[in-house]
């Protein structure tokens, strides 16, 4: 089985973003970035399916400027076979992002795609169910275990009050959830056996696609800054601040 | 002259930052997380160092993520790392006071590569790369430390033996090393002229361990005595008479990679002392909002720079086969100074806090104060900057 991971170059999870001053988005120059942790615990999935002897071949592919290669590089050093970049320098919105991913699937036919649910950054969630409708495929959402069964996929997903099973048909969706699994790290002999491993650069014009984005991003702010707290002395005074400063009672 | 030569230093490739984020992983979520056992039981009066098994749980995971033999040629089974890679792990390393070497544990191994001949590769070079042996080196004597001029151990021919009488100081890591190298003069000269490179095996007749001496940072050293040690001339190493150069080879490594260790530890310094002064509010200020504490940071930060900047200069010249003598000793004044200056601002900024032995602050500060002693002091080193401009000024 083919399987096609998705991964995104995002702001790392342990960088305190800030927003640029002309409000316009968030500052991406001289930060750290990172593959979205959703689609590395895909990657890992991967991987592991591999290593099962139920996926053949992985490929990742990352839509975005040349420096997505380095994400594209940490998932061929985790075990990927290949790579390809959709090289684009503009936003790419999730609709763009998914009609991208199905040109891609024309071209290589896999039977498996996983994503991450969700990218950290704008924390859209999108992407998956979008290429999943566009494509016509069974999509098992926030996947917190996969394993082959009946010829197809048994996807366990977390849902509100309990763990969800679906019995997936192939070819089909999966987007991960946090405790799917917990990414290895790339061992050093792997990091120099990606360096070899080929990545293939394509533009979105060249797939056909349309990336012009539909949305308009009127301003970003930081969230309000929180008032400290306030130890109170009696209940009275409680009840006092809570009916004349709070006004909710 | 060479040293002045400001090229552009190259950017590390991909795939070394790579390892070095492996490495800075490894570092955080592997050793980092023993320090308050290591430090509690380096306070309780006990060894600095890891338990058996801590230590084996590292080396699994080292082997897992193939964090071994990193600067062993391929041909030896190593990743054969270039220079410059090799120090941005240094600098990761040097982060934490959790004392472990990546394996195998071989600081003579530039040494005993450029010079060991064939049957010293067999028996000594291919089991040491492999991690299966260990080695010290012996240079200074309780006379002479830094200046060759001064050394007595001498080692006498006679037939096809050669006889070593004298004495040596400040050699690490000896009990647990299956032999060393030794420097012993046999022959006439006014500095490194005359010294010859000698292995000694372990347990070889009239090669006696004198004493331990613990030293500040957690760590021993030991003097050796020579009396009548008797060797055969096959263990000579290199050329006779001609054992300083390579084993110069082994310095400018050796202080590239301090420098390196030390830019990690100013760093561990700095972004302690960060986040503490953004924590810690006094006389109703945050110390982050006190221009003292900011300039301490600004300062930090800009020298930390420095000092990564001139590691990976010298790298790049050093992997490139240029002479770096200057540039090493420029890097190893500046950035142990430059650590123990961060190290101790940390320690200020964190108060009472940072006295205790409950933070790395105190361990690493003691181990930077070594680093400007070991491998040639400060000043000796400013000498020789000094000696080299003003031969090179008409």
């Amino acid at each position: 089985m083919k399987v096609l991971v998705p991964v995104k170059r995002v702001v790392d999870y342990n960088v305190k973003v800030r927003v640029k001053a002309d409000g316009t988005g968030v500052e991406t120059a001289n930060v750290k970035m990172s593959m979205n942790p959703f689609d590395e615990i895909g990657v890992e999935e991967a991987v592991r399916l591999k290593e099962k002897g139920v996926a053949s071949e992985i490929i990742a592919v990352s839509a975005g400027p040349t420096a997505c290669q380095e994400q594209i590089r940490t998932a061929l050093a985790m075990g990927a076979d290949r790579g390809i970049l959709i090289e684009h320098d503009g936003v790419l919105e999730p609709l763009a992002v998914a009609k991208l991913l199905k040109a891609i699937v024309a071209k290589e036919s896999p039977e498996l795609i996983i994503l991450g649910k969700q990218a950290i950054d704008d924390d859209m969630n999108a992407t998956g169910q979008m290429l999943a409708a566009l494509l016509g495929w069974a999509q098992g959402t926030y996947a917190s275990k996969i394993e082959s069964a009946d010829g197809g996929l048994k996807v366990t997903r977390e849902i509100d009050g309990g763990l969800e099973i679906l019995q997936l048909k192939l070819p089909a969706i999966i987007t991960t959830d946090l405790r799917l699994n917990e990414p290895r790290y790339a061992s050093l002999p792997n990091i120099m056996k990606a360096r070899k491993k080929p990545i293939e650069t394509v533009k979105p014009a060249d797939l056909g696609v349309d990336v012009t984005p539909r949305l308009t991003v009127l301003k970003v702010e930081e969230p309000a800054k929180r008032q400290a707290g306030k130890k109170v002395g009696s209940v009275q005074e409680l009840v006092d601040k809570l009916r004349n400063e709070a006004k909710v009672i | 002259m060479d040293g002045f030569d400001i090229g552009s230093i190259p950017a590390l490739a991909e795939e070394h930052r790579m390892v070095r984020d492996l490495v800075a992983r490894f570092v955080e979520k592997d050793l980092m997380p023993l320090e308050p056992a290591v430090l509690k039981r380096e306070a309780n009066g006990e060894r600095y160092g890891l338990t058996p098994e801590e230590e084996t749980t590292l080396l699994a995971k080292c082997k897992e993520l193939g964090l071994w033999g990193l600067d062993v040629p391929e041909q030896l089974g190593g990743a054969d790392l270039p220079l410059a890679a090799l120090m941005a792990v240094e600098e990761e390393m040097g982060r934490t006071v959790t004392p472990f070497i990546f394996p195998p544990d071989s600081p003579n191994l530039h040494m005993l590569l450029a010079v060991a001949n064939e049957e010293q590769r067999k028996k000594y070079l291919e089991p040491y790369a492999r991690g299966e042996m260990r080695s010290s080196i012996a240079i200074s004597e309780p006379g002479a430390g830094g200046d060759p001029a001064g050394m007595t151990t001498r080692a006498v021919q006679d037939g096809d033996d050669w006889v070593i009488n004298g004495r040596k100081i400040w050699v690490s890591g000896v009990p647990r090393s299956d032999f060393i190298i030794l420097m012993a003069r046999t022959g006439e000269g006014k500095r490194e002229e005359g010294v010859t490179a000698f292995i000694i095996d372990r347990g070889t007749p009239g090669f006696i361990i004198e004493r331990e001496i613990p030293m500040i940072g957690g760590r021993r050293t030991y003097e050796l005595v020579f009396e009548d040690c008797r060797v055969h001339q096959r263990q000579i190493l290199g050329q006779l008479g001609r054992g300083y150069a390579p084993m110069q080879l082994r310095l400018n490594v050796r202080r590239l990679q301090m420098g390196a260790r030390c830019t990690g530890m100013a760093r561990r310094g700095l972004d302690m002392l960060i986040a503490h002064a953004k924590n810690r509010t006094t006389f109703g200020v945050k110390l982050a909002d006190r221009q003292a504490v900011q300039w301490w940071i600004a300062d930090a930060a800009t020298k930390i720079h420095i000092a990564r900047l001139m590691v990976r200069d010298a790298a790049a010249k050093l992997g490139a086969g240029e002479d770096v003598r200057n540039e090493a000793s420029m890097l190893k004044v500046f950035a142990t100074e430059m650590a123990q200056e961060v190290l101790d601002h940390a320690m200020q900024t964190h108060g009472a806090m940072g006295m205790t032995k409950e933070l790395p602050l105190q361990l690493m500060a003691s181990q930077v104060r070594v680093q400007r002693i070991y491998e040639g002091p400060t000043e000796v080193h400013k000498m020789a900057i000094a000696r080299r401009m003003l031969r090179a000024a008409k």
